[in-house]
């Protein structure tokens, strides 16, 4: 791949930083250290920080059920942050607001469509394909042929899609439950391992060997680390932007079903709430924003990060107000270490 | 000599096409065009009551929309311009006490600080740290709802009394008769956008309003003309801030609560009236003041679909419409005559 010289830089830097605070951290990453994981390790080593801490104010908090249900609520946002990945990684200012706002719309419609039953759960997933294909579509021709700026393209979609929803149960209950088997996958334990984990854990493997180990791994990252170049190499670089935005798409919509597994039932703003913490996970998993570097390694552990202070904030009684305030703070610190442009000008 | 005449009667057609690609043209047309349907729809339309409920009805939007406007001249954009109104109007009605006048002028002071801290915290993101303004300010944003929540986390919370004079004059006693007597033909909400103007023309008069242009325009040559770009980004964010913070006194004045959640849909409508306006969203081109047309383009449609009967579930759904038309259109244009 064509190496991020930037990023490494800025790596380094953060490193030498946290070199200076904690002595040992240098003694842990040696030079064997693989230069895309070290990030991924970063986070890895404030989780454990988090669950330290945690255990510690707050008692039954470093449990082993807890940690396994962090891990379930997790991989509905490390899952969300895969689309908001790929859309990232391809650069040029991506960014997909819209994927809660598909899945809730997937959820609502095929919800009324599987009802409780196994036999019409290829008709949902059908419903589930189209609907986020014709959003993908739709998000990909008008940012990366129209060249409107992603942010608010999908934004407005969001709200599209969020109008769709409100006007299909406007004045009426949303009926409908998930067939079983989703609620299997998404909801159920075997033991005590959460069985999304077996849906995340494929999905991870098979993100992370498209990523670093084919040839769409040169592709897309190199769209994202300099387009120019990867124009001149003769990659079609809008058409490699379109299909980040209808893969992002197609698997919001995707998730919309499992969530509705999760959940049980459909409501109005059941995705919406997973918008901030995917782009967080995203860029607490090291990722930068401009594009064409990162690992979804660090994406799932960005999010398990989000979902362990969320759950944190939430045992000490701070709810909601502490989860988006944190989330925001966590957020904007991240960014000002990563995404900082202080070179020149 | 055919291809001579051909060009005489084929060049008023020319210009009038020139003139109605221009932005700032569409944009009035449609304006007026918006305005004469809902001047026919609305049959008291042009009654002194009637203008004042629109003018009402408008001025959130409105204060929003010019503040947005000038953070995207500048070369940024605010997502968090609804969340600030939101954490505005909690801070103020947290502070304010029914029984007592003074507390008032306490939560004055303290939003008005409150505003100030918001605006350089999204400045320092975009101007110093020089994060990707979309998201330094789609944090902030879920800061700002959190302290919000904190605050507020159910809407409510109390006013004083004499807080009405930011929506209706003669609600509140001991205003003098003359103010009264004023409020009636010119209603404080006017009084604010008239504020917020006045504000921008001062600005835009000084060396800092082209500052903000050239910024917006082209950084990397505006810093090297030697201009302090970090420093004109922050302002213009605080300057957002400061009409966000005259939005929030109307929004108090007229419902005496506060509402942690209000004010997240109001953001993108905020863009949308700057898109609609006719402001180039890549920065650095377009009047503050086409912001306030775009935000009565926006309102009028919304009265026109109330009058067009369709249920309130929609408006949601319109106004992402409206985006989309209206962003896709022109760049729509622009890739066809690039194309020819």
């Amino acid at each position: 791949m064509l190496p991020c010289v930037e990023n490494s830089v800025k790596v380094r830097r953060m490193e030498t930083f946290l070199k200076k605070t904690f002595p040992w951290y240098g003694w842990i990453l040696g030079s064997w250290f693989p230069m895309q994981y070290r990030k991924a390790f970063t986070i890895l080593l404030l989780t454990v920080l988090l669950y330290v801490g945690g255990g510690v104010i707050v008692p039954g908090f470093l449990t082993l059920e807890q940690i396994l249900l962090t891990l379930k609520l997790a991989a509905f946002i490390a899952l969300f942050g895969l689309c908001q990945m790929i859309v990232i990684v391809a650069g040029g200012g991506g960014l997909d607001l819209s994927v809660g706002y598909t899945a809730t719309l997937t959820a609502v419609l095929t919800a009324s469509i599987m009802d409780g039953r196994n036999a019409y759960l290829g008709v949902a997933l059908l419903v589930a394909l189209v609907l986020g294909l014709l959003v993908g579509l739709a998000n990909g021709a008008l940012t990366s042929y129209l060249k409107l700026p992603p942010l608010v393209v999908t934004l407005a979609m969001a709200d599209i899609l969020q109008g769709i929803v409100n006007a299909y149960v406007a004045g009426k209950a949303i009926t409908g439950r998930p067939s079983p088997v989703l609620v299997t996958l998404a909801a159920r334990l075997t033991g005590v391992f959460p069985n999304i984990l077996f849906v995340l854990i494929p999905v991870a493997v098979l993100a992370i060997l498209v990523f670093e180990r084919t040839k769409w791994e040169q592709i897309l990252f190199g769209v994202g680390a300099n387009e120019r170049t990867a124009y001149l190499c003769g990659i079609n670089v809008k058409k490699v932007r379109f299909l980040t935005f209808v893969a992002s798409g197609v698997l919001a919509s995707l998730i919309g079903l499992l969530l509705l597994g999760n959940m049980g039932i459909a409501f109005k703003d059941m995705g919406s709430n997973y918008v901030m913490p995917s782009i967080a996970a995203v860029v607490v998993g090291g990722v930068p924003l401009a594009g064409g570097g990162g690992s979804y390694f660090g994406v799932i552990l960005g999010s398990i990060f989000l979902q362990a202070l969320t759950n944190l904030l939430t045992a000490l009684g701070l709810g909601d107000a502490g989860k988006w305030l944190g989330f925001g703070i966590i957020l904007f610190a991240m960014l000002s270490v990563y995404a900082g442009n202080r070179r020149s000008r | 000599m055919d291809a001579a005449r051909k060009g005489i009667v084929a060049l008023p057609f020319e210009v009038l096409k020139r003139a109605l690609l221009q932005p700032e043209t569409s944009s009035l047309l449609m304006f007026s065009v918006l305005f004469g349907i809902t001047a026919i729809l609305q049959e008291n339309f042009f009654e002194a009551k009637s203008i004042v409920r629109t003018i009402n009805s408008f001025a959130p939007l409105i204060l929003l929309a010019m503040g947005q406007a000038i953070v995207i001249i500048s070369g940024g954009i605010d997502l968090s311009s609804g969340a600030a109104l939101s954490l505005f109007t909690c801070v103020l009605t947290t502070v304010m006490k029914k029984d007592d006048p003074v507390t008032g002028v306490y939560a004055l002071i303290l939003a008005f600080l409150v505003a100030l801290g918001t605006g350089v915290v999204n400045g320092l993101g975009i101007g110093y740290l020089r994060i990707p303004p979309v998201i330094v300010t789609f944090a902030t944003s879920y800061a700002w709802l959190g302290i919000a929540l904190f605050l507020r986390p159910t809407p409510g919370g109390e006013s004083v009394p004499w807080f009405r004079v930011f929506y209706n004059m003669r609600a509140v006693e001991g205003v003098p008769e003359v103010l009264k007597s004023l409020g009636n033909y010119v209603p404080p909400a006017l009084l604010l956008i008239a504020g917020a103007c006045v504000l921008w023309y001062v600005v835009s008069r000084t060396r800092t309003g082209r500052y903000i242009y050239a910024v917006g325009s082209n950084i990397e040559s505006a810093y090297v003309s030697g201009i302090n770009t970090g420093k004109t980004q922050m302002l213009a964010c605080v300057l957002n801030a400061i009409l966000i913070f005259l939005a929030a006194l109307f929004f108090v004045g007229q419902n005496q609560t506060g509402d942690a959640r209000m004010g997240g849909p109001l953001t993108l409508r905020s863009i949308a009236a700057v898109v609609v306006g006719g402001i180039a969203l890549s920065g650095g081109r377009g009047s503050v003041y086409l912001a306030i047309v775009g935000a009565l383009i926006l309102g009028f449609v919304g009265r026109i679909i109330f009058f067009a009967n369709v249920p309130n579930a929609y408006q949601t759904l319109v106004s992402g419409i409206i985006v989309i038309a209206a962003i896709a259109g022109p760049a729509y244009a622009t890739l066809r005559r690039e194309l020819r």
